[in-house]
């Protein structure tokens, strides 16, 4: 499997999440009324895709801490990514045209209710993007090939921690892709000059 | 126009390739010689931009030749695509930047305003939320790039120890603060008092070149006046 330097890595994922957090703050600026609007019945209003982001936060960032916490590994130039960690990973970046053409099914425990606060919501995910950009400082200190991390849908599979990080931020991406489609559907009047592009 | 410690004054255009790496090698000694060379030309590279920062730290505060060579140890070369975050506000700068090649800027943005382009930096000079870096409190900004850049990177960590151990290197750390603050407060008058039009001609006046340097949406934000203002701006007057 394809292996890379994992201070590159690291580098390359917090700056992936610093995108997301400047696109968050970008729908600071919107109507909140906007961002719990369903686009049609049964589809994820802006402040529900990003409630779904949190439930997996929930999970998996006080793991990945717990993991660095007690981590007695010696840092390690280089990661090998698994097959699987890959594969997830690919499955959840969007593609090239910046398109989603795979859509899933989000799993239960992770389908967000329509009624909720949108400020709220954003605070929880920059708290949580503040902590991931901080575990992905404190990964730099060890072999994140060593440490693994079970996965939510099936706790019996554990991932390399620079994978889980790998597919925790793709999934942000991906849903950060809906969140700009979903601002065009409900019809926002700033969208267009947003950073969301 | 206010960059990091300094002042930005000249910008060197167009940019290093790196594709021509990824072309398909047969044969080891082949891979050996390109990686020889490749090593060589970084290495050259590196030389080079360590003597433009040498130059732009000793007209701030000249250095004993130990002091420079402990500077000029702790610093790695890095690129950066363009549009990329490099420091998320609620985030502690860990790093320090000098610029070689390209164009950030520093924002500010909340729920109820406008975002406000606090800062630019380019060639050559410091980059990085300075406030932040300094007192490692959490930024209150961001920092992105917004044209490809080449930079040298270090971290708090790094100048932290070579300020505790040498003191002359306190010094210029200190001098170089001064300076960016005596820049920030000259910011402050201009913004406090000056009309856009006149914001604009000392803009102008100073840093001519930024207008091809930075989309002008930014340099508008920069002067917290209208991006339409701008451009009426730039059509009407007339800069000696």
């Amino acid at each position: 499997m394809k292996t890379v330097n994992s201070l590159n890595l690291l580098d390359h994922l917090q700056n992936d999440t610093r995108q997301i957090m400047v696109k968050l703050n970008y729908l600071r600026h919107e109507d909140p009324e906007i961002l719990v609007r369903q686009p049609s019945p049964g589809k994820w209003s802006v402040a529900q895709v990003i409630e779904h982001l949190n439930s997996y936060g929930r999970y998996y960032l006080p793991l990945l801490q717990k993991a660095l916490d007690q981590s007695t590994w010696p840092a390690n130039q280089s990661f090998t990514h698994s097959l699987l960690g890959s594969y997830f990973t690919r499955s959840m970046l969007p593609k090239e045209n910046n398109r989603i053409t795979n859509k899933m099914q989000a799993p239960k425990g992770h389908r967000p209710l329509v009624d909720i606060d949108s400020k709220t919501v954003m605070d929880e995910f920059e708290k949580q993007e503040l902590l991931l950009l901080e575990l992905l400082n404190k990964a730099r200190q060890t072999d994140i090939g060593r440490l693994r991390i079970p996965i939510s849908i099936a706790p019996f599979i554990k991932l390399k921690m620079g994978d889980v990080f790998g597919f925790l931020i793709a999934h942000h991406q991906r849903h950060f892709v809906q969140v700009k489609n979903t601002m065009s559907e409900v019809g926002s009047l700033r969208s267009e000059n947003t950073g969301l592009v | 126009m206010r960059c990091g410690f300094g002042t930005g004054t000249s910008y060197e255009k167009g940019s290093r390739k790196p594709e021509a790496r990824s072309q398909k090698i047969q044969g080891i000694s082949d891979l050996r010689h390109l990686t020889s060379d490749f090593i060589f030309l970084i290495l050259t590279q590196m030389e080079e931009s360590l003597q433009i920062l040498k130059k732009f730290i000793f007209a701030v505060h000249p250095l004993q030749p130990e002091e420079w060579e402990a500077i000029a140890g702790i610093w790695q070369p890095v690129q950066y695509k363009r549009k990329t975050v490099l420091t998320a506000a609620g985030e502690t700068e860990r790093h320090l930047y000098f610029v070689l090649e390209g164009v950030q800027r520093a924002f500010y943005m909340d729920a109820h305003h406008p975002e406000a382009t606090v800062v630019f930096t380019y060639a050559p000079s410091f980059s990085g939320i300075i406030d932040s870096f300094l007192t490692q409190l959490p930024s209150r900004y961001f920092l992105e790039t917004l044209t490809a850049s080449t930079m040298l990177r270090t971290t708090h960590q790094q100048i932290q120890h070579l300020m505790d151990r040498y003191p002359n290197i306190q010094r210029w750390i200190l001098l170089s603060s001064s300076h960016a603050m005596r820049g920030v407060l000259e910011r402050q008058i201009e913004l406090l008092t000056y009309s856009a039009e006149e914001k604009f001609r000392v803009l102008l006046k100073r840093s001519p070149h930024v207008l091809q340097l930075i989309p002008h949406k930014y340099l508008a934000s920069y002067l917290g006046i209208d991006a339409s203002t701008f451009s009426k701006l730039l059509a009407s007057v007339r800069i000696e």
